[in-house]
């Protein structure tokens, strides 16, 4: 395994960024491949055409079938570029010996192609609102961070009626936030502006507050009869975007949760962080009532030619074979709507993440959603059971910088409550598998 | 041979494997070995809600032992239900539900599994678990 390594320049690589043949691998962590500069690189970002395969993957024994999944063959050529050439040279030679032959390194991402702006770059538009454990570890330390200029922000530990979750261990300085304490407990919808005020100005946030939220996966199964309390980082979505329709204006998600905190080896502790409540939220809620969608406008935009009504719901849910909730007896779905499978139940987002629960590589999200018609240029609701799973695909909508976005908050709950609403069950024609 | 016996064994095969290239090229051979049946397994009935990949799994008592089946549309997670038959099959239901599957530590997977492939494999695991306690009761 000690053989030479062949490199690419940066000139051929230019030359063949278009060549299909070309699969190009970022190895470096998500968050630079999104636009964070974690290495001070002139331009953040990935080069054009990249795929992000983080060199953390490559310690998973399913890190092949992670390539497989981006449609990386033993047929292509590929170029591995990284932050260190000693761990880009290293994955690379994985690569040969899981038998991919033609395997090149690139080394000139940090020192030709990031300050050369005649090379072409990608990033995640709103990638600061997707935070890597390491700026929230320094903004914990009052280390200057990139792209916060605030002088105030509130770190929430996001749960749904689990403070043991919180209690067991958190984020140094974070508050646990319940998601009952937005949400109504009877019809699951955001609740009213005047709770919503209460609620912010007792955990100390106002409209101008930077709020990071994050939240612990644990597992979460259908024999619990609280399956929400396990989906922590669920929760915090949920809550990033109940703080946005009410005017929050800088709301941002810890990039993969508690998981990716740990992963970096940061410390957790039991100690209480300190709600310092404020007088006055200082701005009208909702501030972006556009963000948030109920049932006779969910009704309009299913009319509208420019408009999706998108269904985050498991295909299970969507074909009408579960309801996906203890609380929900009606199964089927809302006809109409387009269907963007978020995983395999109401309580996990698999389709719309990486297998260590950061957020799925964006070009991957709108490919997917291209296929079924779910573009930028419409008004696209995004709904599920009771709003959870709805909130985390309006936020990966938000983070690409799309600017028609809703919740529809009711979703499945609501519109089945109603029985004047029409449903439908089994597989559609255009959808059989 | 009793379930922590097989679990030493494998930890043993395992722990052969240096890198994680190997380690993978093993589990994929325990899918590869996955015995194919005439009876299709892959059904809804069998159908395990709450997993990534497809995983199908069949549990049944014969003689009060328990005999499962098992398939998934990944290798990796075929590598690992072909892993938990060879553990549990032909074993006492009663030993099936008190065994503490210790190898999937010893064996070096908790370390290389990702957090989404361990929860899929926690899903299996329980649900294994309380089908063998269904057919106590059937």
């Amino acid at each position: 395994m000690n053989e030479q390594l062949q490199h690419i320049s940066t000139n051929e690589l230019f030359e063949r960024l278009e060549d299909p043949e070309i699969k190009i691998v970022d190895v470096r962590p998500v968050d630079a491949y999104n636009g964070w500069k974690l290495h001070n690189e002139v331009r953040g970002g990935h080069m054009k055409g990249a795929r992000n395969i983080s060199a953390k993957w490559m310690n998973y024994i399913e890190w092949i079938e992670i390539i497989e999944s981006k449609e990386i063959k033993p047929e292509h050529t590929l170029v591995v570029y990284g932050y260190e050439d000693e761990q880009t040279d290293k994955i690379a030679r994985q690569f040969l010996k899981a038998g991919y032959p033609d395997v090149r390194v690139y080394n000139g991402f940090i020192d030709e192609w990031s300050p050369n702006t005649d090379l072409p770059m990608e990033y995640l538009p709103n990638y600061r609102q997707l935070v890597p454990p390491g700026w929230l570890h320094d903004l914990l330390l009052h280390k200057p961070v990139p792209g916060y200029s605030n002088n105030k922000f509130v770190i929430c530990h996001a749960h749904y009626q689990n403070r043991a979750d919180y209690e067991k261990g958190h984020i140094p300085g974070a508050i646990d936030v319940d998601t009952n304490w937005l949400e109504s407990t009877e019809t699951w919808d955001r609740r009213s502006p005047d709770e919503l005020k209460k609620v912010f100005e007792s955990l100390g946030i106002s409209y101008d507050t930077t709020v990071i939220l994050y939240g612990r996966f644990s597992h979460p199964t259908n024999d619990d009869p609280f399956p929400g309390s396990s989906a922590g980082q669920l929760a915090a979505f949920r809550c990033a975007f109940i703080m946005m329709y009410a005017g929050v204006k800088d709301v941002r998600i810890l990039n993969g949760g508690m998981q990716s905190w740990l992963d970096e080896g940061y410390e957790i502790t039991n100690e209480e962080g300190k709600k310092q409540p404020v007088s006055d939220f200082g701005s009208p809620i909702p501030s972006r009532p556009e963000f948030a969608v109920d049932l006779p406008e969910a009704k309009e935009i299913l009319k509208a030619d420019d408009g999706n009504l998108v269904c985050m719901r498991s295909w299970l849910e969507y074909i009408g074979e579960v309801s996906g909730y203890h609380y929900i007896e009606k199964k089927g779905r809302i006809p109409g709507a387009v269907f963007a499978d978020c995983g395999s139940d109401a309580y996990h987002m698999e389709n719309y993440r990486n297998l260590d629960h950061t957020t799925r590589e964006y070009q991957e999200i709108e490919k997917a959603w291209a296929k079924v018609g779910i573009t930028p240029d419409k008004h696209n609701a995004f709904y599920c059971g009771t709003g959870w799973r709805g909130s985390e695909a309006f936020f990966n909508a938000f983070l690409m910088g799309w600017p028609r976005i809703s919740v529809f908050d009711g979703g499945w709950f609501a519109w089945s409550a109603d029985e004047i609403n029409p449903y439908e069950t089994g597989i559609p024609k255009q959808l059989d598998r | 041979m009793q379930i922590n016996e097989i679990q030493d064994r494998i930890i043993e095969e395992m722990s052969a494997r240096d890198d994680l290239t190997d380690k993978y090229k093993y589990i994929i051979d325990m899918a590869k070995e996955l015995a194919m049946s005439d009876e299709p397994l892959r059904s809804e009935e069998n159908l395990i809600k709450g997993c990534q990949s497809s995983v199908w799994i069949k549990v049944e008592c014969k003689d009060d032992k328990i005999f499962l089946r098992g398939d998934s549309d990944s290798l990796v997670t075929k590598g690992m239900i072909a892993l938990l038959i060879r553990i549990f099959n032909n074993q006492p239901a009663e030993q099936i539900l008190q065994a503490d599957l210790y190898f999937i530590q010893k064996a070096g997977l908790s370390a290389h599994l990702s957090p989404s492939r361990a929860d899929g494999l926690a899903a299996i695991i329980n649900h294994i678990k309380t089908s063998v306690k269904d057919t106590m009761h059937a």
